[in-house]
């Protein structure tokens, strides 16, 4: 039978995992609605990087807030309301969080699909995107936030073509990234995104 | 106190709650936690083909699986017969793709804490020939899975998924919810419950109503 030191470990397991699923859904919903000084706030201030479908690497907290507050906001606040029709649903799904054994860091991998509108080479365009996160997480004075957040994306193709007919619209480059993406192979490479974890019955 | 449906419940008894008692509650939400992530590292391990590592999730002693129109499969041999020599022999080129998007689960542990019940839904986006030619559909479906503890692990031991419609990105599921069969020669007998839209079959909860147990 456990302890009650043991028990209150594995509380705390699940209380981590649960708020890590939170951070994730969170991060999604702060960008939904564009509030990017809020996904920023969500990294730690000693965050490793973002990098995110053919954007580019951006590194530690000041690259984070230049991707998403400069880049990807365009440093509008409050937004302006003639981009209204500007939209992301990032809909989070498959959540497998791992906590290291320290319980001060984690891994955690998801899935996503995204209904988006907004301007590509100038018109106004809809769409269906989907992708994979591979993401760390970081445990500070109690709370968890992201270490580094990798978006792989899978395909960004439209509303009206279909990922076979039209994998890709286009890149998506940054003005200013740190380093080009690590690692964007969007369909129809056959790239497998690698998971951070072991099979749980073989080990493999 | 009322004895409700959760009477057991220690957290709804007087207190001071045992440590055992505590360790029930402790390992049952683990249980949960482990088998939501084995349902996903299911799907995870679909998508980019490795069959095998599907196979291996699945107990020796596993009943069943049953995927869309494919058939039954019986005992762990037949899950590896459906899934590394049936699915798993087509040799594929890198633009056919499954995206298997596992929502909205629920886990129910049973009593004894060495079985388990799930239920899943499903949205895919996919890009395979059909009658020879390349296409991209949209599937949705149900899981209704069991799951059993053995050796601290949480195993498959009985799959099933049924596909709501399997159509054309450009069609639709009222269009044609159906591009065709998938039955796989291999089989031990036909699919148990293969009623696509429109038929108005709803796969049956291996849950009863939380409130009124109905």
């Amino acid at each position: 039978m456990m302890n009650l030191e043991d028990l209150e470990k594995q509380v705390i397991r699940m209380e981590d995992i649960q708020e890590i699923e939170n951070l994730q859904r969170r991060y999604g919903y702060y960008f939904d609605t564009r509030n990017f000084q809020a996904v920023v706030d969500l990294f730690s201030d000693n965050a490793d990087s973002a990098d995110l479908e053919s954007f580019g690497l951006f590194r530690g907290k000041e690259g984070i807030r230049r991707l998403y507050w400069n880049d990807i906001g365009r440093g509008v606040r409050p937004r302006d309301p003639s981009e209204s029709w500007i939209s992301t649903a990032v809909i989070q799904i498959g959540g497998v969080v791992n906590l290291d054994p320290c319980g001060v860091t984690a891994r955690g991998r998801w899935q996503t699909w995204l209904a988006e509108t907004f301007l590509y080479g100038g018109v106004p365009r809809q769409y269906w995107v989907h992708g994979y996160y591979e993401n760390e997480y970081v445990k500070e004075r109690g709370k968890w936030f992201f270490k580094k957040l990798f978006w792989n994306v899978t395909f960004f193709t439209m509303f009206e073509t279909g990922w076979l007919t039209q994998p890709l619209v286009g890149l998506l480059p940054m003005a200013n990234p740190d380093g080009p993406p690590t690692a964007f192979y969007p369909y129809p490479s056959g790239y497998k995104f690698p998971y951070h974890y072991n099979h749980p019955v073989t080990g493999e | 106190m009322n004895e409700g449906p959760h009477g057991d419940h220690p957290l709804e008894r007087e207190l001071p709650v045992t440590i055992a008692e505590l360790e029930k509650q402790v390992i049952l939400m683990e249980d949960i936690q482990e088998i939501e992530n084995l349902q996903k590292i299911y799907g995870y391990y679909f998508e980019i083909g490795n069959y095998q590592g599907v196979v291996d999730l699945f107990s020796e002693d596993a009943e069943s699986a049953e995927i869309e129109s494919c058939g039954l499969f019986l005992g762990k041999a037949g899950v590896k017969k459906m899934y590394v020599d049936t699915i798993g022999s087509n040799k594929y080129e890198s633009w056919v793709r499954f995206c298997i998007q596992m929502m909205g689960g629920v886990v129910d542990v049973d009593p004894g804490g060495k079985t388990a019940k799930g239920r899943w839904q499903t949205w895919l986006c996919e890009a395979m020939p059909v009658g020879g030619i390349p296409r991209q559909q949209w599937l949705h479906g149900y899981y209704e899975n069991e799951f059993v503890k053995e050796q601290g692990r949480w195993l498959f031991k009985k799959l099933h998924w049924n596909v709501t419609f399997y159509t054309s990105f450009e069609a639709g599921w009222v269009r044609i919810p159906l591009l065709g069969l998938l039955t796989m020669k291999m089989a031990d007998a036909p699919p148990t419950a293969f009623h696509p839209y429109p038929s108005g079959y709803h796969v049956p909860f291996h849950y009863k109503h939380p409130i009124t147990g109905e």
